[in-house]
């Protein structure tokens, strides 16, 4: 199937676009729905060796994108090629960042998790109810999730959080609020 | 649909204000032409100039390089704004090589007759140390109002559209420190004013990456929604 030929004819896409640059939600919805197909099959065909969740990434990431600079499109002209112009250079963008990561990259196998000492390990047993934590993890919206995955599980910097994200350490911040508000109540009402 | 996907189109559609479609490019270009000229008008007003302004004018070579200097701060302007709407025409990107290259023309003439007349001494003509900070002093409100308005578009080509706005800022920058500055040597003209202004071209154009990246337009857009 040609890339460039959407399920949609141009026209309309333009259509919902002009909509959802006047602040219609559901037409925005739409068009999204629409456009999120033809992406990933995009991010699929560039990017052969992905694994599905990173395709997926790559797919919210074009969307965020596509999102944050939608007073760009001119309703005079073709939708399409506006899309893919976004969506290559998001494509192009990733593989950089994916390239630059592994350069500062290292293997470690076997990295010890805690200390042999065996007062160091005492903490372990008041961990509470592991799968309602990881259920209450996975019923946060993905931004305060992955702000969790990335800050509080993955222990990892707010600064790399934030480049990881493809987000500001601000908004990282807020997410991360948010999200332990959010879990501390829904554990409080499941005990 | 991804069930996370589907959570990202939801909370983007919901936290969407409505946007004004940028204007096109050669409005947007003209916008910010007159923003600059006007600060670059004030500051020629508010700084004395050290020398006669109307003899200035009544030479053809001074207005022909002002003129192709202001064509090619207007040129690059127009570029760097069609560089930032995604499905532009990268074409738009070589438009300030033409008057650049009468700009050059306008002053590779006198340059060579300068040389062939003094030799190497041309360069040890004396010469303001002023003129490339006077440059960045002129060119200051010209880029500032360049970087807002490049951050309302795409950061497709960073370093690319960096340049061109360099290069349309230090070329109007450089049309009123023609204005404040004698200088009548052409290779000295060249060197310090030419050169200057391809100097800060290439600076922005290194620094691009710093204030047009995906990241930082995509929080923005975050920040303004919450």
């Amino acid at each position: 199937m040609d890339i460039t030929q959407p399920v949609l004819p141009d026209h309309r896409f333009s259509e919902l676009m002009q909509s959802a640059q006047a602040g219609d939600t559901d037409a925005y919805i739409q068009l999204l729905e629409k456009v999120t197909p033809r992406i990933r099959q995009i991010v699929r065909r560039h990017r052969t060796f992905l694994h599905p969740e990173d395709i997926e990434d790559l797919v919210q990431d074009i969307l965020l994108s596509l999102h944050a600079v939608r007073a760009t499109y001119d309703p005079g002209r073709p939708f399409m090629p506006w899309l893919l112009a976004i969506a290559r250079n998001r494509l192009v963008d990733g593989a950089r960042r994916y390239a630059r990561g592994a350069a500062h990259e290292v293997c470690v196998e076997n990295l010890a998790v805690t200390f042999a000492d065996e007062r160091a390990n005492t903490v372990m047993n008041g961990l509470g109810d592991l799968p309602a934590l990881e259920q209450a993890i996975g019923a946060l919206p993905p931004i305060q999730r992955d702000a969790i995955r990335m800050l509080k599980l993955g222990e990892m910097s707010l600064k790399e959080a934030a480049d990881a994200a493809n987000t500001t350490v601000g908004a990282l911040k807020v997410a991360t609020h948010r999200a332990m508000a959010s879990l501390r109540k829904m554990l409080v009402k499941k005990q | 649909m991804n069930r996370e996907t589907q959570q990202v189109i939801l909370q983007l559609a919901q936290n969407a204000r409505p946007v004004r479609p940028l204007r096109r490019p050669y409005v947007r270009a003209a916008v910010w032409v007159v923003i600059s000229m006007i600060f670059v008008a004030g500051m020629v007003l508010i700084i004395p100039a050290d020398h006669d302004l109307l003899r200035q004018f009544a030479e053809r070579s001074f207005v022909i390089e002002q003129f192709a200097a202001l064509a090619t701060g207007i040129a690059a302007g127009l570029a760097a704004f069609v560089t930032v709407i995604p499905g532009g025409d990268r074409r738009w990107a070589l438009l300030p090589l033409l008057p650049i290259s009468l700009w050059l023309g306008s002053l590779a003439p006198s340059c060579f007759r300068e040389f062939t007349r003094m030799g190497t001494q041309v360069f040890l003509v004396p010469h303001s140390l002023w003129c490339l900070p006077s440059i960045v002093l002129l060119g200051t409100v010209p880029a500032l109002a360049m970087v807002v308005m490049l951050r309302r578009g795409a950061p497709l080509t960073p370093h690319l559209t960096a340049a061109l706005g360099g290069l349309a800022a230090a070329g109007i920058g450089n049309i009123g420190v023609r204005f404040i500055h004698p200088e009548d040597v052409s290779v000295m003209l060249m060197v310090w004013h030419v050169g200057g202004v391809m100097l800060l071209c290439a600076f922005a154009g290194s620094a691009g990456r710093h204030f047009l990246n995906w990241r930082s337009i995509i929080g923005a857009s975050e920040n303004i929604a919450r």
